[in-house]
């Protein structure tokens, strides 16, 4: 067998609430000098212990209610959050797609941005200019390309990054609540894409509660609670499960 | 305030092969082109005068700072604006890179919540830009320099890119702690400015280190700016070749400052996407 995508083993993530999160030094010295313990924070596990393996070319769909550790989960094997315990280990280039836009610089134009967030995602300079035309023909905003994202509406932001995440060709793509953006059209343009990369071999996990759409997508689905995979199979049967719970 | 993760490792295994902190700065080098392309053009993209303010700030210091101590207090050195030039502008450029610090990380947060990239990038695209002003406004004064106090091209100069590299590995090594401490507490942008004031009196920036008492060299030396600012004395102002103690000693002082602010920024920088 093949070695696979994704595997995460164990894996727990403690995160610690910064109570003051503009903790100042003035109170870290009073609690110094008084002997109080400095250590205001508390911590919450949002995942007690994940253990989950995706072979190369599966498409899994992520399901569970809202604080189960869906995102962190996608958070962790995307790179940006570190693991309290455990073992994370992804073969291939990855690329995530999470807060659609948030890194974009309101001042520079979607071409612009479009070229930070690529090289960001690890494209080479001659990497980025091959692909560029077609990450404008996929978000498809016209004109707008060259102007300052500030002008852009949600949706338009919203296509243009999806669009440079699905242009960057990675092996392994993490997509969190992703495919509610658009208008009708793009989002069926955005499914086609994803079929044609799940045809191509490539790695898909998905967060999202919009079960019509993952469904056709991901055979495969994992259900998180509480930091825990309850349950993990054909999507059909995890569903039924997760829905006569939740209704 | 940090939390060492037990037993927990992330494997990535890319095309490029196993990750490691340099192998990802030279992998991420696009990014970093495209961080320093970005910074600049933000800075410059709406602004008429663009690069003269950058330039006019120094330059209005120098200008003032020239007039005080050549005319009121008198500091006796030929040519006194030639001997401020050769060194005022490594310390703007220190001193813009340390409150770069201060907000570098939180400038990123949109950015390092979506994509994994290594948080040592931004501090780089930070330097790697300022370095870019820092060479513009090094021209004009190599050029005065040259027309106006040396009437010619010291041999020294020939030192100049090694100075530059230690000028920058000792920006860099002081400015990830900076960063990082930054990330955990918003009073490092309250301190900084005193700090910097502080700094500024107590460097050879307007005045020769020369001046200072032969008994108290020894801990004004251990100030690491003192040895590099001295060494851009000696090299543009003087016109000489530096004693290699010197050089020695101020190249191995910022590669300790830059060895352990390293080792704090490594040490926390997993955190900087949960905190910020």
């Amino acid at each position: 067998m093949a070695a696979p995508a994704v595997v995460c083993r164990g894996v727990v993530k403690r995160f610690h609430h910064y109570e003051h999160r503009t903790t100042s030094l003035r109170e870290f010295f009073i609690r110094t000098v008084l002997r109080r313990p400095i250590h205001v924070r508390r911590a919450q596990f949002t995942l007690r212990g994940l253990d989950l393996r995706v072979a190369r070319g599966e498409s899994v769909a992520l399901i569970g209610s809202n604080g189960s550790g869906k995102s962190t989960a996608l958070r962790l094997m995307a790179g940006i959050y570190q693991p309290s315990e455990g073992v994370i280990e992804t073969r291939g280039a990855l690329a995530a797609v999470i807060e659609l836009g948030a890194g974009f610089h309101p001042e520079l134009t979607g071409a612009e941005n479009a070229e930070l967030y690529a090289s960001v995602m690890g494209l080479s300079r001659a990497e980025v200019a091959a692909r560029f035309p077609e990450i404008v023909a996929f978000a498809d905003i016209g004109d707008f390309i060259n102007e300052p994202v500030k002008y852009y509406s949600s949706g338009m932001q919203a296509r243009l990054a999806f669009a440079v995440a699905v242009c960057v060709r990675p092996d392994i793509l993490l997509l969190d609540e992703v495919l509610a953006v658009g208008d009708q059209a793009f989002r069926e343009r955005c499914l086609e894409r994803l079929r044609a990369f799940r045809a191509g071999g490539g790695t898909m996990i998905v967060v999202s509660h919009d079960f019509e759409t993952v469904r056709e997508l991901c055979p495969r689905a994992v259900w998180m609670h509480h930091g825990l995979v309850r349950m993990d199979g054909e999507f059909g049967a995890v569903f039924e499960a997760y829905r006569a719970e939740h209704g | 305030m940090g939390v060492i993760a037990r037993e927990s490792s992330v494997v990535r295994v890319n095309a490029a092969g196993r990750s490691t902190p340099l192998s990802d700065v030279w992998r991420y080098r696009g990014m970093l082109r495209s961080l320093v392309v970005r910074n600049l053009k933000v800075k410059y993209q709406r602004s008429a005068l663009g690069f003269v303010w950058t330039f006019l700030n120094p330059l209005l210091t120098v200008g003032i700072l020239a007039a005080v101590f050549s005319r009121v207090v008198r500091i006796p050195i030929p040519h006194y604006w030639a001997f401020l030039v050769s060194g005022y502008f490594t310390w703007n450029f220190t001193q813009q890179m340390l409150s770069t610090g201060t907000y570098v990380i939180a400038e990123h947060t949109g950015l390092r919540r979506s994509v994994a990239f290594p948080n040592e990038v931004l501090v780089l695209s930070a330097a790697v830009s300022r370095l870019l002003e820092f060479a513009i406004e090094l021209a004009f004064v190599l050029l005065a320099l040259v027309l106006l106090h040396h009437h010619g091209v010291p041999a020294s100069f020939a030192l100049l890119p090694l100075l530059v590299v230690l000028q920058v590995v000792l920006a860099v090594g002081l400015v990830m702690p900076i960063a990082t401490v930054s990330v955990f507490y918003s009073d490092v942008q309250h301190a900084l400015p005193i700090a910097l004031m502080m700094l500024f009196y107590v460097s050879p920036v307007f005045y020769p280190a020369a001046l200072v008492p032969a008994g108290l060299q020894g801990l004004y030396f251990l100030n690491p700016l003192a040895g590099l600012l001295t060494l851009f004395h000696v090299v543009l102002y003087e016109g000489r070749f530096p004693a290699p103690a010197l050089l020695a000693g101020t190249g191995a002082g910022a590669a300790v400052l830059f060895a352990l602010g390293y080792v704090v920024f490594n040490r926390y920088k997993a955190l900087f996407a949960e905190v910020v």
